[in-house]
This record gives structure tokens, C-alpha cells and sequence, in this order.
């Protein structure tokens, strides 16, 4: 029975949905997330009877076949890059992007990291680090003897000095584009990889066009609406529940013919 | 001499495939912009053996019927989510050549160009890809398919229609491709709607009621065939024991 094995599809894609699913609800609460969602496509389609096929030696042809398609598949998994809400923390290594970019990272392994969480702290030596302590890129570093820290929409990040009445400039942040930002690779805690892809950064100054600028003392919330995520659950659990009773029916249908003898 | 096992029989092949059509309607209860489809059945007529009394009627699917209903639309608020109100398709440029879709979940690509979930360009109104620019802000997409950034006015994204939709070959991915003498005219009737998209037409209790019927009515047919069976060996054993 090809019924069978299609409801096991449904079935299927409608799990990935509810762990895509799960997995926003998992981070509604984290710094600079965005929200996935899983998309459907349908498989291939088997030709019982083939349209426009001739029906007669006449050159009639047949009107509308009989496609027999074969299920669902997953298509996609890709993250909406829709603005987070910017909470104020007054934190002032906290940094928001309000618009399009993310912050660069250099990771352990000497890579560019890119996050849009920009809850920062200072290293030891005074460097602007993630909070697993990965230098955020270029470096900025805040002497030791600085009493405020000041980051402009721009980026540039100023600090004052205690009987100083000029602040003086320490450091620059800048930000990267792609072209496709859905395909960066995410690779956990908040931080995505250039891929083919998603094509080359483009660094810019924030607050330049196309980049958008940096607010301090504040974070970007996760842009994931629990009550969306939760009807397209009960929608999900749904499809998963019909796909299930097709298996059962189908089942009845072959208990059938074995009671035939 | 067992026409009447064969007429049954038709009857359960014909559900049968019926059935997997179901399946792969509610396979794709959550597929963008999937139309959901039903079979077609006719009488296949056939002479009785003495010729005299009337004509055997044995069932037949003979089509595919689709449902062109537009599916709900769901607010994505993803710039590149389209959905398309009205009759009309978009235009993508696949490997085989154009190939046709209501499906208007869209991406960028690493060049930058707009393409469906499989990659494939999605095509504007002279047949060219539509790349947008690196260091453009906001994607606005007007109803009549212009795509604009703050620099101005991109390009128009290609709407078709045709005559007959129910001709239309299905492929996998939401695809349609015409048949060789199906015309592709513009659409006239049709309005792009950036971020939402359309769902799946199908509607999960309509399939679970067609599926009951369904399985009742392969039920009833296998009845019939194990009833001829018997009355078979009736007839036999009643024959053997009078001779």
C-alpha cells in the first residue's frame, strides 16, 4: 500500500516541524535569536496515466491523468531575519544592532564568528569579549584607568578618563552583511559561519546605508511570538494525528483483503 | 464466468490508489500553497456473455482532479514570503526549463538573487533573475510584483495564468509544468501579498471523511468477492452432492 509510507512522510515532516517548533520556544528568552521555520515541499508524482497521452488513434488525448504523488518532504529549515525587539539593560557593553548586521568574532579556532548577541564584557586585559570570551573583531580594548565607556550609532567606541575633559576614541565596532542571511551556519551560542551560501561579508560602519546602527545599553530579544509558535504547534500535532488515523486506515484496508482467504 | 469477482476487483484497485491520493493530501497538510486533489471514475461497459441482458459496468479512474481553492493565507512577516491572491502563478527557472509555482516562500542566494526554497531563480517580467543589490535596506514588494529597495525600483516579478489549470502537470516541490500546446498569458487577475504566505488547500476533516468512506466502501467490495466465493462453492457442492 503506497498510503502506507506516504502517512509515514506526513508523519515525519509534521515531528521535524514540532522540533523545529520546540527549538524557538527553547529560545524565546535568548539574546539575539531568530526564529526558524520548517518548510514542506511535495515529492514526486508518479504517472498512472500520463497527461496529454493519446487516448485514441484519432489524436485524442487525455485531458487530466492520473498523478499519483508520493508525500511530503522537508525543504527547508531557514531563519526569518525579522528585528528582535531591543530591550534596554543599561549595561553598557550591552550592544543592540538596530537594523541589518552582525558583530564579528574571532573564535578559538581563528575563524570570524558572527552574532547579533551583543551582550559584551571585558576581558581581563580590558578587551571586549563575548561571554565565552571570544575577542569581538576588530579588537577594542578599554584602558584600565577609564572611568565611562561611550559607544556611539556608529560604532565608535569612546572612553573617558577621570580629570580628562575630552573623551578620547579607543576603538571602532563594525558590522557584516550577506547576501543571504538565512544561510549563515548557525553554530550554537548565538554565533553563525560564513557558508557558500550565504555569500561574502561586506563590513561596514554601522549607521552607514545598508548597516544598522548600534545602540548601547541595550540587547536585541529573540524575535520568536510564542503565540505563533504555539498555534502552528496545535496545527502541527494536528496534521501529525490525521496522518497517523490515514496509517490505521490503510491497515484496515489490507486487514480486509486478508480476511478474504 | 467470475465477472462479478472482477467487477469488485475494479472497484478496490480504483480505491486503492484513491486511497494513496488521500495520503499524499494529508502528507501535505502543511505544504505551502499545495492544492489538493481527487480522483476521477468512470463506467467501463462491457458485453455480457450471451449478449442480451444489458451491459457489465466495471469503474475506472480515468483523471486526476485538482482543487484550485486558494489556500488560507498565515501572516509570516518575512519580506520574501509571497503569496499570490487571485489566479496566477510565479515563474522559476529550473534545469528543464521554466516551470510554474504558487509556493512563494523565497530566499536570497549567495549571488543575492531571489530563489525558491530548491534554489531556483525566481524570474521577472523579461525572464531574468532578480539579484538584489548588497547594501540595500527594506525589500518592498508591490502588489503587481515590483520589487523596490530605498535605491528605487528593482525589477517586476513575473505573474502568469492559463487557460485550463487542471492540465497542468504536477512536479515535485509545489512545481507545475503546461503541457506543450498549454499557452503561458500573462496574469491579469492577481495580487502578490508580501509577507504571508498561502497554505495547503486541503482541509484535514474533509480528507479524514473521504478516507472513512473509503476504507468502508473497500470493505463492502471485498464482501462482495468473498461472497462469490462462496456461492461458488455452494453451487459446486450442491452439484457434486445431486450427482
Amino acid at each position: 500500500m503506497r498510503s502506507l509510507n506516504i502517512a509515514a512522510t506526513g508523519m515525519l515532516a509534521q515531528q521535524m516541524n514540532v522540533e523545529v517548533i520546540s527549538n524557538n520556544i527553547a529560545n524565546m528568552n535568548t539574546t539575539g535569536y531568530k526564529r526558524q521555520r520548517a518548510e514542506f515541499s511535495d515529492l514526486l508524482y508518479q504517472d498512472q496515466r500520463r497527461v496529454g497521452s493519446n487516448s485514441s488513434d484519432q489524436g485524442t488525448v487525455v485531458p487530466s491523468g492520473i498523478q499519483l504523488g508520493l508525500g511530503v518532504k522537508p525543504a527547508a529549515v531557514y531563519r526569518i531575519g525579522e528585528q528582535g525587539s531591543i530591550q534596554m539593560t543599561d549595561n553598557s557593553f550591552d550592544l543592540a544592532v538596530n537594523g541589518k548586521g552582525l558583530f564579528q568574532v574571532e573564535l578559538p579556532s581563528g575563524e570570524t564568528g558572527y552574532t547579533r548577541a551583543g551582550s559584551f564584557q571585558l576581558s581581563a586585559d580590558g578587551d571586549l569579549v563575548t561571554p565565552d570570551g571570544y575577542l569581538v573583531q576588530p579588537g577594542v580594548t578599554v584602558p584600565e584607568d577609564a572611568v565611562g565607556v561611550t559607544v556611539n550609532a556608529n560604532g565608535e567606541v569612546w572612553v573617558d578618563f577621570d580629570g580628562q575633559v575630552q573623551p578620547q576614541l579607543v576603538g571602532q565596532i563594525e558590522l557584516a552583511r550577506f547576501a543571504n542571511e538565512a544561510g549563515l551556519e548557525a553554530l550554537g551560542d548565538n554565533l553563525f559561519a560564513e557558508t557558500v551560501a550565504s555569500g561574502q561579508p561586506a563590513v561596514g560602519v554601522p549607521g552607514s546605508v545598508g548597516y544598522g546602527s548600534v545602540l548601547q545599553g541595550a540587547i536585541e530579544s529573540s524575535n520568536v511570538d510564542v503565540v505563533k509558535e504555539v498555534t502552528n504547534m496545535v496545527a502541527a500535532q494536528r496534521a501529525y494525528e490525521m496522518n497517523s488515523r490515514v496509517i490505521s486506515a490503510s491497515d484496515e484496508m489490507m486487514q480486509s483483503v486478508t480476511q478474504l482467504r | 464466468m467470475e465477472t462479478t469477482s472482477y467487477i469488485a476487483l475494479s472497484r478496490q484497485a480504483t480505491l486503492r490508489r484513491e486511497m494513496s491520493m488521500v495520503a499524499n493530501n494529508m502528507a501535505n497538510l502543511e505544504t505551502p500553497a499545495y492544492r489538493g486533489e481527487g480522483m476521477m471514475f468512470t463506467e467501463y461497459l462491457a458485453e455480457t456473455q450471451d449478449g442480451k441482458t444489458g451491459k457489465l459496468s466495471f469503474v475506472q479512474d480515468i483523471g486526476t482532479v485538482r482543487d484550485l481553492q486558494e489556500g488560507p493565507m498565515t501572516r509570516t512577516e518575512n519580506p520574501l514570503d509571497l503569496a499570490l491572491r487571485g489566479t496566477g502563478y510565479f515563474v522559476v527557472e529550473t534545469e528543464d526549463g521554466p516551470r510554474y509555482t504558487r509556493n512563494g516562500s523565497f530566499q536570497l542566494n549567495e549571488a543575492g538573487e531571489i530563489v525558491n526554497a530548491a534554489g531556483n531563480p525566481v524570474l521577472d517580467a523579461n525572464n531574468n533573475p532578480i539579484a538584489v543589490p548588497e547594501a540595500s535596506g527594506l525589500l518592498e514588494i508591490a502588489g503587481d510584483g515590483t520589487v523596490s529597495t530605498d535605491q528605487g525600483e528593482l525589477a517586476q516579478i513575473q505573474l502568469v495564468e492559463f487557460e485550463n489549470e487542471q492540465q497542468l502537470q504536477k512536479r515535485a516541490n509545489g512545481l507545475f509544468e503546461p503541457r506543450e500546446e498549454q499557452e503561458v498569458l500573462p496574469a491579469e487577475d492577481v495580487t502578490v501579498m508580501q509577507g504571508m504566505i498561502e497554505g495547503s488547500n486541503v482541509q484535514g476533516v474533509v480528507e479524514m471523511t473521504r478516507m472513512i468512506e473509503l476504507v468502508r466502501s473497500y470493505q463492502s467490495a471485498s464482501k462482495i468477492g468473498e461472497q462469490e466465493h462462496e456461492r461458488i462453492l455452494r453451487a459446486v457442492r450442491t452439484l457434486v452432492s445431486q450427482g
